[in-house]
């Protein structure tokens, strides 16, 4: 088989195979694009019989888009910050060593992320609400994804670390650096993409958080998109056209943003020092 | 310390001297109130003329989710942080005021000009009831009853005029319009696992004499086993085991199902959705003259017992009551007034539906009243699930419901 | 207090600050609410109770209580397949898109990105959508196996009793999938080409490469992803709550939604927490593996 064919068959495959994992995602802008009851027809149909663009205007201007999406950001970015803050040395730390504690660490990590956030935000509520942090819902909200997401950070940037070659390390510090040079010199320059990779990732999943968001930030003005979306989802909602404009919304960037970052995305966390 | 201390208080100072000035309105006292309804549901407008009226009294609203009601009260409650005044689904009344949760008002509607219990249908009024007093007072009411789609049955030959009256004649009717190869199920209603099952169930079973304390008598049986004949026979869709109410009613909507079984929260969808004559018809009864019964659903609203302000609040409640006249008009909900007359629409098949929901209204039961409701309405969903999906008979099904109902307490 | 600072500049305190700091956060935001939990389960909870931790304690009774009840069985043991399917097609699919698009052809990077649509889109929004896909009398999922004619009658993946786990895991399938499938490709991308070129002179063909090259040097990004993988799946609420809540008859209920349902729904919180006690076992088990599989790791 040639080069070229082999290339265009290959590529078909993946056509075909991304045309049916994408098919939840092409319903979601279908269906925003559609009227009301078109939703229930009997065949379904699969491309919309007018298609409804005044949909985007009308859902961003009467559900003040402008402000939720701005709310998801600033929760999103602060806990990302806090995470790379906290983990990278966690991470790094457990990278380096290889003992009993080590174990402990890292099983601990995993324990702390069993329970979902419908279970957690109890006791985080109430223990938030007697701090008075609930005073400040949205930090309370960042530093509640914090502690969700951490584990999963810590566990990423450690495989990141541990590509880091030690030598590298103890070299430096045979140069006369100290730990602390050593580590911001040296190792963290070469586990960088690893450390920007993990924390995209999260910044994606803190920009859909919704449990604690629902629960602790009361005030509409501070709520994130994911409560906006939910507070007109109700058991008896027919605007689900509407609802998937609301969606398309507020994923297509994040998505757009996701494609173009990949290549870079699945280097980066392999990234070793070497490339 | 002290430097700090001081240049804080001048600021403080400063500002409210500043704000005092700027309005008259520093000394407004302020209510919370939650619920659940959306921009165009009564709250949060109601909400907007009470603040418009400059009183001295200034609401300040948050919207629920229907799941998040009773979590989000609780928890709150708990913490300290309780809204003033809060509307809560009929059936979790019970829960709260048997706790002392929420403020008794007997005293206040005793001398209240604008609340008066007499006004009130009776299942309504007995949900916000516990221990003789009143905690609460009602928002709205609703209840469910037969929807038909005349057009099928004329297809079907069936006289449109004359929609089924008993539970045997509703099986017959409904295997007269079943037709798959059409796509069409002879019924549509709900048998969810959740509170939406129960809602619906409990009517059937009350029909046949029962009642939740007595869920594993005979007419209860018989109630559960015409269910599970429409699932058995293909008359119903199997996801009635899965589909809210609003989602079965809207294959109604789209001719997919001849019958429906829902509330009057569906009416102005159907006028615009349904393209087809439909009618509207007396929930079906075990046999010819047996007593008829309905559900009762809805909110209530009432006062946290934490609240600072109990009296402004219940002002605001008599303000929320004065409006009930207009409700129907402006919200399309049913008042739970039987004071009120429903005033006609112009639109004639929007009035005779309401008359049927009114009518049906008379026998509406409360949920309960029990402060265990939610653990008894689980016992229910278990067996109405287990009997359908076959996995029980009907008669054991409601056994086992029976027993946890007693062993909770109910 | 010199000492104390240059070992933190330059020592042992260095590692312990900065694994100690992250630590102590999640002690308290995570770890507190863990015992909360714990505690709970002992306790008789109700509302007025939720905000103090001084509570009437019941002993076993809510474990007992639990361990009575008919479905708790079934219900657990549908955790299980909940768990291992999902991590099972998650992981197969996912390494298999990883595998594929390991091959270079001109696209490839690209066409791989669209995979990842699912780790960005709302749990609401998918929920929604797998909901239709998989409704019984107008879902697209029926309409596609007919016109293909694979069937010949509609299944209600919802609501028949054999189905329903399956069709929330089918959505949760589709869901994990791009989160196996971008750490496996991060695992590939880190195995030396070298080690492959060198075993092809050895005339191994690509199946041998697969079994004693592939696998073998990823071990532990394998372990850190099941490890994670059963942790997310234990997670997974928003499918359950949209396509099936529970139902039909407990037949898709698995433990974290029962939990869910019996503390916000039935307010019985005693319960709820007895239940996610419970899953912390499993997590334990899904812990150790990844402890396990760090061993193999060869600092780079």
């Amino acid at each position: 088989m040639s080069d070229v064919a082999r290339n265009r068959l290959l590529l078909t495959l993946s056509v075909v195979m991304a045309a049916i994992y994408l098919f939840p995602l092409y319903w979601m802008y279908v269906t925003a694009l559609k009227s009301g009851s078109e939703m229930f027809a009997t065949p379904p149909s699969f491309w919309p019989l007018s298609a409804q663009w005044s949909t985007f205007a009308y859902v961003w201007e009467s559900r003040n888009m402008g402000r939720y999406l701005w709310n998801s950001t600033v929760i999103a970015f602060g806990a990302v910050t806090l995470i790379a803050v906290l983990g990278t040395g966690c991470a790094y730390v457990l990278a380096r060593y290889r003992n009993i504690w080590v174990d402990i660490g890292l099983f601990l990590i995993l324990m702390f992320q069993v329970l979902p956030a419908s279970l957690m935000i109890t006791p985080i509520f109430v223990g938030f609400s007697q701090l008075g942090l609930l005073e400040y819902p949205r930090f309370a909200v960042t530093l509640a994804i914090t502690a969700k997401s951490m584990p999963f950070f810590v566990v990423l940037v450690r495989a990141t670390f541990m590509a880091v070659p030690m030598e590298l390390e103890e070299a430096a510090l045979v140069d006369g650096n100290s730990r602390i040079g050593a580590f911001f010199n040296i190792v963290l320059p070469l586990a960088r993409n690893g450390i920007l990779v993990s924390a995209i990732l999260i910044f994606m999943q803190a920009f859909g958080e919704f449990v604690y968001s629902k629960s602790m930030i009361q005030d509409i003005q501070l709520q994130p998109a994911s409560v906006g979306l939910n507070s007109f989802m109700g058991p008896n909602t027919s605007e689900w056209n509407n609802i998937m404009a609301y969606a398309t919304m507020y994923v297509t960037p994040i998505l757009a943003i996701f494609v173009l970052l990949q290549r870079r995305i699945v280097s980066g966390l392999t990234s070793g020092a070497l490339k | 310390m002290g430097i700090r201390r001081t240049m804080i208080s001048i600021a403080l100072a400063l500002a409210s001297a500043s704000l005092a000035g700027l309005s008259a309105r520093a000394e407004d006292v302020k209510l919370v109130l939650w619920s659940l309804d959306r921009d165009i549901q009564p709250a949060p407008n109601l909400i907007k003329e009470f603040n418009a009226q400059k009183n001295g009294i200034q609401i300040e609203y948050r919207q629920l989710q229907f799941d998040d009601v009773v979590s989000e009260a609780m928890r709150a409650y708990s913490t300290g942080k309780a809204p003033d005044i809060i509307t809560i689904d009929n059936p979790n009344h019970a829960m709260f005021a048997s706790r002392k949760a929420f403020l008794d008002l007997t005293d206040m509607i005793r001398q209240s000009k604008v609340i008066k219990p007499e006004n009130y249908f009776p299942g309504p009024l007995k949900s916000v009831t516990w221990d003789e007093k009143y905690y609460g007072v009602p928002k709205a009411t609703n209840t469910i009853a037969l929807y038909y789609n005349k057009d099928l049955f004329k297809a079907a030959g069936l006289d449109p005029e004359k929609p089924p009256q008993t539970w045997t004649e509703l099986v017959a009717t409904a295997k007269k319009l079943t037709n798959p190869s059409k796509n069409i199920y002879g019924l549509t209603f709900s048998a969810k696992a959740n509170e939406e099952g129960t809602f619906q169930f409990l009517p059937w079973a009350q029909m046949g004499g029962a009642t939740y304390k007595t869920i594993n008598s005979e007419g209860a049986v018989k109630a559960l086993s015409v269910w599970k004949q429409m699932l058995d026979e293909k008359l119903a869709s199997p996801d009635t085991l899965t589909r809210s109410q609003w989602d079965s009613t809207a294959t109604f909507n789209a001719g997919n199902a001849a019958m429906a079984i829902s509330g009057p929260w569906e009416i102005d969808r159907m006028l615009s959705d349904a393209k087809f004559q439909w009618g509207t018809a007396l929930l079906p009864v075990p046999s010819e003259g047996a007593q008829r019964s309905s559900a009762m659903g809805d909110f209530n609203w009432a006062i946290f017992s934490s609240t600072k302000h109990p009296k402004e609040a219940f002002k605001a409640l008599e303000f929320f009551a004065s409006k009930d006249v207009t409700m129907y008009k402006d919200f399309g909900q049913l008042p739970a007034r039987s004071d009120l007359p429903v005033p006609p629409t112009g639109n004639a098949l929007k009035d005779s539906a309401l008359a049927t929901f009114v009518e049906q209204l008379r026998y509406a039961q409360p949920r309960g009243p029990s402060p265990e409701w939610p653990k008894i309405s689980k016992a229910i969903q278990d067996a109405i699930q287990a009997a359908l999906t076959g996995q029980m008979e009907p008669k054991a099904a409601l056994d086992q419901a029976s027993a946890k109902i007693r062993s909770i307490g109910g | 207090m010199k000492r104390m600072f240059s070992s933190i500049t330059d020592g042992r305190g260095f590692d312990l600050v900065l694994v100690g700091v992250p630590f102590t956060f999640l002690l308290a935001l995570s770890g507190l609410p863990l015992l909360y939990n714990i505690l709970m389960s002992f306790q008789e909870v109700d509302m007025f109770s939720l905000g103090s931790v001084v509570r009437p304690f019941v002993g076993f009774k809510n474990y007992v209580d639990l361990f009575t009840q008919p479905e708790t069985m079934s219900i657990l043991r549908n955790t299980i397949v909940f768990v291992v399917g999902s991590i099972t097609g998650q992981f197969i699919v996912g390494f298999a898109l990883a595998l594929f698009f390991w091959i270079n052809f001109p696209g490839a990077s690209w066409l791989r990105g669209l995979f990842l649509v699912s780790w960005v889109m709302p749990g609401l929004v998918v929920g929604a959508i797998w909901n239709w896909i998989l409704s019984g009398d107008f879902g697209v999922l029926n309409f596609l196996l007919q016109q293909t004619g694979l069937m010949s009658g509609n299944i209600f993946w919802r609501s028949d009793p054999n189905f329903s786990l399956w069709a929330v895991i089918l959505a949760n399938i589709w869901l994990g999938t791009s989160f196996n499938m971008i750490l496996l490709a991060t695992g590939l991308a880190a195995i030396p080409t070298d080690l492959y070129e060198a075993a092809e002179m050895d005339g191994a063909n690509a199946w041998q490469r697969f079994w004693t090259i592939t696998l073998p040097m990823m071990r532990s990004t394998i372990g850190a992803i099941i490890a994670l993988g059963l942790i997310f799946t234990l997670q997974q609420f928003d499918l359950f709550a949209a396509i099936t809540d529970g139902g039909p008859n407990n037949s898709s209920n698995v433990a974290q939604y029962w939990a869910w349902d019996l503390s916000f729904r039935q307010y019985d919180f005693g319960k709820g927490a007895t239940i996610s006690v419970i899953m912390t076992v499993f997590v334990m088990f899904a812990a150790t593996v990844y402890v396990r599989s760090t061993r193999h790791e060869v600092r780079g």
